[in-house]
C-alpha cells in the first residue's frame, strides 16, 4: 500500500472515475447532476462517508450553494432583459462592422459579461448573441465565437462571482475570496491580453479588412429597450456584491440578495416569468454531490496522497506551489473536468497544512489552472474527443484540428501569462 | 456541346469584388447564354461548436439548447446570406451583363455542399476563391485553403481558382 493510502482507496478511486466517467460520456442522456448525485450514493453505501457527514457536508457548503442559486438567477435575469443583445448591440456600433475592431469589442464584452455574471454567462448566453452579430455583418463566425468561448475562461479570474471554481477554493480553504482580487483582477487583465494577442495573430490573414454587409446602425439593439430600474438594479446589485465582498459577509448570502432585488424589479417592471427560471439546479446538486464524493476520497487518504506527492518537494516555498497548483488544475480540468479538478485539489491542500503564505499560492495557482486549463481545447480536451465522436453520429464532421490547435496556443500562452502575474503579485518577497 | 455554360460560383461572402470582372475576363465571349449560380454555404461547424449544448469539459451547463436560441441564429443566418447574395448578384449582373444569375443558399460543411451544388446545378466548371478571407495574391504553399483543396480533390467538373487581383 502506498504510504498515506488506506486500505479503502482503490474503491474510493473506481467510484470517483467512474462517476467523472459518467458525468463526461453521459451515457442514455444520464444529466451531470445525475451522474454525481449517483457516485455520492455509491460513496456512502460503500461506507466511505457516513450518512450524517454527507448531510453535514453539503449543509457545510451552503454559502457556496446560496451563491449559485443568486448568481444563476442574476444571470437569467441578466439575459431575459435583452442586456446581452445590447451589448453586442454597442459592440456593432463601436467597431463599425470593422472586422478586428469587432473581435477586440467581443472580447472586452465577453470579458465584461464574464467577470460580473460569470464564465457561464458569457459562454451560454453572450456566445450565441455573438454568433448574431457577426453573422449579420456576413462575417464568418468561428474566430468571433471561439474568441467568446475562450474570454468566457480568461476572464474568469477576475473576480469570486466570476466562476464557480473561484468560490469552491477559496470557501474549501477558508480564505477570504476577495482578499485574492488584488492578484486575479490583474492577472485576469493579463489572460485577456494574452488572448487577444494570441486571436489577432493567429487570425491576422483570415479576417477581411472590411465586412462584407454594414447593416443600418438603428437595426441593432440598443440599451434604450432595457428598463431603466431594471438597469439600474443590476448596478446595486454590483455594489451589494462589492460591500458584501469588502466587509467579508457571506458571499452567497450577498449574491441572493442581489438575484431577489433583480426579479422584484423585473416583476414590478411587468415581466412575469417564474421566479425560480433559470437557476442552474443541476450545477447546484453536482456541485453538492461533488463535495460529498470528495469527501469519501479525502477520507480514503487519496487527497492527502495526491498533496503529498504534488506539493510535498514544494511546501515550503510559494513561487513553486503557485506553478505547480496551476499545472495541477490545468491537467485535471483537462482530464475530466473543472470543478471536481478544483474541488480534489482544493481539499488536497487544506489537508496539506500548508504555512499562509504557501496555501494563499495554492489557491491562487489552484484557480488559475482550473479556470484557464479546459481551454487547452475549446471544451476540454479529453471530454472533447468523446464531443467530436457525438457530433459525428449526429452527421456533423467537424474539423476538428482547425479548432483544437487554437486551444494548443491560447490556453498555454493565457495560463503563463495569469501565472507570471500571479507570481509577481502573489508571492511575498 | 450545349450553347449554354452553366458555372457554379461559391462564394464565401468576403471575396474582393474585383473577382467579377476578372472572372468575365476569364469566361470571355464566345458563349451564347452564361449561367451562373452563386452559391453562399452556411457553415455549419462553428454553430455546432456554440456552448448552448451540453458540453462536458467545463462545469456542469446549466441549460438544454434553447430552441428561442437557435431560431434568432438560423433567421441571422437567412439574414446574412440573403444581404451576401443580393449584393453579389448586382455585381454580377453588371459585370457580366447577359449572364442569368441565380443564387443558392446551402447548410452544412462548406466543401461537401459545394461538391452537392455543383452536382444539383449540373454546372460546367465551379469557381471559388482558393483562400477568400486572406487576400493572399500570392501562389505557393499553403495558398489554397482546405475548402478549395476539397472542393479541387472532388469536384467532376475542372475547377478555376481564382486568386484576387493584386
Amino acid at each position: 500500500m502506498i504510504s498515506g493510502l488506506t486500505s479503502a482507496a482503490p474503491v474510493a478511486i473506481v467510484i470517483f472515475l467512474v462517476t467523472i466517467g459518467l458525468v463526461i460520456a453521459r451515457p442514455r442522456r444520464l444529466t451531470e447532476a445525475r451522474a454525481a448525485l449517483i457516485g455520492a450514493a455509491v460513496m456512502v453505501l460503500a461506507g466511505l462517508v457516513a450518512p450524517v457527514d454527507a448531510a453535514t457536508n453539503v449543509a457545510g457548503h451552503w454559502n457556496v450553494l446560496l451563491f449559485f442559486v443568486g448568481l444563476t438567477g442574476a444571470a437569467a435575469v441578466a439575459e431575459r432583459s435583452g442586456l446581452f443583445e445590447a451589448l453586442a448591440g454597442t459592440s456593432a456600433r463601436l467597431s463599425g462592422g470593422q472586422p478586428r475592431r469587432l473581435l477586440v469589442a467581443v472580447v472586452i464584452a465577453g470579458a465584461v459579461v464574464a467577470a460580473l455574471l460569470s464564465n457561464d454567462a458569457a459562454a451560454l448566453a453572450l456566445t450565441p448573441v455573438v454568433y448574431v452579430l457577426v453573422t449579420r455583418f456576413g462575417l464568418e463566425p468561428l474566430p468571433y465565437v471561439l474568441a467568446c468561448t475562450f474570454v468566457a475562461d480568461a476572464a474568469s479570474l477576475a473576480l469570486p462571482v466570476s466562476n464557480p471554481v473561484n468560490v469552491i477554493v477559496t470557501a474549501d480553504l477558508g480564505i477570504s475570496a476577495i482578499s485574492l482580487a488584488p492578484v486575479l483582477l490583474p492577472a485576469a487583465l493579463a489572460a485577456v491580453v494574452a488572448l487577444l494577442g494570441c486571436l489577432l495573430v493567429i487570425y491576422r490573414r483570415d479576417l477581411p479588412s472590411a465586412s462584407p454587409i454594414l447593416p443600418a446602425t438603428d437595426s441593432w439593439v440598443s440599451w434604450s429597450g432595457i428598463p431603466r430600474p431594471l438597469l439600474a438594479s443590476f448596478g446595486v446589485a454590483v455594489m451589494i456584491f462589492a460591500v458584501a465582498s469588502a466587509l467579508d459577509l457571506p458571499l452567497g448570502l450577498a449574491m441572493t440578495v442581489a438575484w431577489l432585488l433583480l426579479l422584484v424589479v423585473e416583476r414590478l417592471g411587468g415581466r412575469l416569468v417564474g421566479p425560480l427560471s433559470g437557476i442552474g439546479w443541476s450545477l447546484l446538486v453536482f456541485v453538492a454531490a461533488m463535495g460529498v464524493l470528495v469527501d469519501g476520497l479525502s477520507s480514503a487518504g487519496v487527497t492527502a496522497w495526491l498533496a503529498s506527492l504534488v506539493l510535498g518537494p514544494v511546501r515550503d516555498t510559494p513561487a513553486a506551489v503557485m506553478a505547480v497548483s496551476a499545472a495541477a488544475g490545468a491537467v485535471g480540468a483537462n482530464l475530466f473536468n473543472n470543478l471536481p479538478a478544483a474541488f480534489v485539489l482544493a481539499d488536497a491542500v487544506h489537508g496539506a497544512g500548508l504555512g499562509a503564505a504557501s496555501a494563499h499560492a495554492a489557491a491562487i495557482g489552484t484557480i488559475i489552472g482550473a479556470d484557464l486549463g479546459p481551454n487547452l481545447t475549446p471544451v476540454g480536451s479529453v471530454a472533447t474527443l468523446l464531443w467530436f465522436v457525438l457530433l459525428r453520429q449526429r452527421g456533423l464532421e467537424v474539423s476538428t484540428w482547425s479548432y483544437i490547435r487554437i486551444g494548443l496556443i491560447v490556453t498555454p500562452t493565457t495560463i503563463l501569462a495569469a501565472l507570471a502575474v500571479g507570481l509577481l503579485l502573489g508571492v511575498p518577497r | 456541346m450545349s450553347d449554354v455554360r452553366r458555372v457554379l460560383v461559391a462564394l464565401a461572402g468576403a471575396e474582393d469584388p474585383a473577382l467579377v470582372p476578372e472572372l468575365a475576363g476569364v469566361l470571355g465571349p464566345g458563349f451564347p447564354t452564361l449561367e451562373i449560380r452563386l452559391l453562399h454555404v452556411v457553415d455549419s461547424g462553428p454553430r455546432a461548436l456554440l456552448p448552448i449544448g451540453p458540453l462536458p469539459g467545463r462545469g456542469p451547463w446549466p441549460k438544454p439548447p434553447d430552441a428561442a436560441i437557435q431560431q434568432r441564429m438560423a433567421d441571422a443566418e437567412d439574414e446574412g446570406s440573403t444581404a451576401l447574395l443580393a449584393t453579389w448578384r448586382d455585381r454580377f449582373s453588371a459585370g457580366l451583363p447577359g449572364a442569368t444569375i441565380s443564387t443558392e443558399v446551402r447548410r452544412g460543411q462548406p466543401e461537401h455542399e459545394i461538391i452537392a451544388g455543383t452536382k444539383e446545378y449540373r454546372a460546367q466548371a465551379v469557381v471559388l476563391c482558393p483562400r477568400p478571407r486572406t487576400g493572399a495574391t500570392e501562389s505557393g504553399p499553403r495558398s489554397v485553403g482546405h475548402v478549395a483543396r476539397f472542393v479541387v480533390d472532388h469536384a467532376p467538373v475542372p475547377v478555376v481558382l481564382m486568386r484576387h487581383p493584386a
